[in-house]
């Protein structure tokens, strides 16, 4: 492959889209370049389950026949994408990540991806995740995801391999879905834009559950601009999926000025300041901080002392409702489950049903005090992790200690479960890079329906720190050439 | 509280039908004791003045 072409590839899905249109590109070019990123790189870094080349060829093929007649079939014709394998693909195989799915074919799509074929978008693939979305896998049946960026490091879960995808040029878009974090995390990991809507603007119809209240599908992007394309082209109301809002959809995308004036934005001390905060991520997203003051949004810290308490709440509400749906599964063919899967839900179905009571109750405590901030601030901002990236073989060791489970299970999802538990949009955008190169996430949480003001501030941020053109050395990290 | 003893854990996981094998069991007593001392936490909290809501009902404040 070419400079030119992995130039080609590295371009955000807004600009690939305006080349395509202006028969600059073809949607041919555009597969063949990705089918050949795959290809050569894939094999070490696993982002893929299934790759869809002979049907994206064909569909490729089509599009440019369309675009040669001068029939558009929408603002993404010809761009190829790929979605966690948590979400229906028609005709194509979809695991969600798991062997006890592995000849599972849906008849029908899920609605966020007829939505982008119908917007003209070519599906080139299912992309890995952790085993039923759940996180803390640890053999993964479809290949062991690996960090663009350093592939002894974790990319993040349970998006995984969309979280790959986006930062290592594999497809122009990705969609995953975030019930805890699921999008965000990966997103601060592999150095991509990870965007979870309000619950209820996208549809999860089609879409394997983890948590009915918190699951949210949502792009992984390389820029800000992509999240907000895609964001416009699955939001909405869908009769298949009664819990979605009738809200009308904005105009993500006029939203992006590229400043921050009159946003007021105020920083979650207890995540920033944090005792498990590492130093570098701190000095990083403070640097963020102030970057949009400087952009013109007025910031300040904030306190909401019932934050810390998130990931402990999230993990038995959602790791209960799991263990319901999973127990005839668990009971009759649980050696197919990955270990680290098993003895997470086996672990929720012990957990005392009162015990799950006084955590929803605690939910709605914590939800308040989120949108209770939220009145007085347009945004949040905090870390989406507290560490960067962490070494695969560091978080797939035995538990040794109840002390080190509530450490290793709890404590990071605090900085992300927050918004997933107010339903409450959210994004993470790269902030910086550790001294080993790792990429590090801010996260920007506002009110409910009002994404607008969440990629407004991301996007100003990102287009000011320049972030979004540094890409990951991925043959100096090990991947094969 | 004291913690739960890889026997209590056993016990209970067989009588729920929930599949602990000798790997599992330590780690599983682990989790489960995490879980049970984070839980306990929240007690100290003023629970019952919410109602335990999954959302907030759309459009409301």
């Amino acid at each position: 492959m070419s400079a030119v072409d992995d130039d080609l590839a590295f371009t955000g899905a807004a600009r690939q889209a305006a080349l395509v249109r202006e028969k600059r590109v073809s949607p041919v070019e555009l597969v063949t370049a990705y089918l050949e990123r795959i290809e050569r790189l894939d094999g070490r870094l696993r982002a893929f389950i299934t790759v869809c080349r002979e049907s994206a060829l064909a569909a490729a093929a089509r599009a440019e026949a369309e675009a040669a007649r001068g029939n558009w079939r929408g603002p993404l014709h010809g761009i190829p994408f790929a979605v966690k394998d948590q979400l229906d693909t028609a005709g194509v195989l979809t695991t969600a990540g798991s062997a006890l799915l592995r000849t599972n074919i849906p008849a029908a799509d899920s609605t966020v991806v007829a939505r982008l074929k119908a917007a003209g978008a070519i599906l080139l693939g299912k992309l890995n995740l952790t085993e039923f979305a759940l996180g803390g896998t640890i053999r993964f049946p479809y290949g062991q995801p690996r960090n663009p960026w350093n592939p002894e490091h974790d990319p993040g879960g349970s998006s995984s391999g969309s979280g790959i995808a986006a930062a290592a040029a594999l497809c122009s878009i990705t969609l995953g879905e975030d019930t805890g974090g699921s999008v965000r995390s990966p997103a601060s990991y592999c150095g991509a834009v990870g965007l979870r809507p309000t619950w209820g603007r996208v549809s999860r119809h089609g879409c394997f559950p983890a948590a009915w209240s918190m699951d949210q599908v949502g792009p992984l992007t390389r820029t800000v601009e992509d999240a907000a394309l895609v964001l416009g082209l699955i939001a909405g109301y869908d009769a298949k999926d009664p819990l979605t809002s009738r809200a009308a959809v904005a105009d993500y995308c006029g939203a992006l000025t590229g400043g921050a004036t009159g946003l007021r934005i105020g920083v979650i001390a207890e995540l920033v300041d944090g005792a498990d905060t590492q130093m570098q991520v701190r000095a990083a997203v403070r640097e963020a901080s102030r970057g949009l003051a400087d952009l013109g949004a007025a910031v300040e810290d904030v306190s909401l002392p019932l934050v810390p308490l998130a990931g402990a709440v999230f993990m038995a509400l959602c790791d209960s409702e799991a263990a319901g749906r999973h127990k005839g599964w668990l009971s009759e063919r649980a050696e197919e489950y990955d270990q680290g899967t098993r003895r997470r839900l086996v672990t929720a179905g012990l957990i005392p049903a009162v015990a799950v009571h006084r955590a929803a109750r605690a939910r709605a405590l914590i939800r308040e005090q989120v949108l209770e901030a939220l009145g007085k601030f347009d945004l949040l901002l905090a870390p989406t992790s507290p560490h960067p990236a962490p070494a695969i073989a560091s978080h797939t060791a035995p538990v040794t200690s109840k002390e080190e489970a509530g450490a290793r299970f709890f404590g990071r999802r605090s900085y992300t479960t927050p918004a997933s538990l107010a339903g409450v949009p959210a994004i993470s955008v790269p902030c910086g890079f550790t001294s080993g190169g790792l990429p590090i996430g801010l996260q920007l949480i506002g009110r409910p329906f009002a994404e607008c003001a969440v990629l407004r501030a991301a996007d100003a941020w990102e287009k000011a720190a320049g972030l979004a053109s540094r890409r990951p050395p991925l043959a100096a990290a090990g991947a094969p050439l | 509280m004291a913690d739960l003893t890889l026997e209590d854990v056993r016990r209970l996981a067989a009588s729920l039908s929930l599949p602990v094998t000798r790997d599992d069991a330590a780690e599983i007593a682990h989790r489960l004791n995490a879980f049970l001392d984070a839980l306990a936490a929240l007690d100290a909290l003023p629970l019952e003045q919410v109602e335990p809501l999954p959302t907030r009902p759309e459009g409301s404040a």
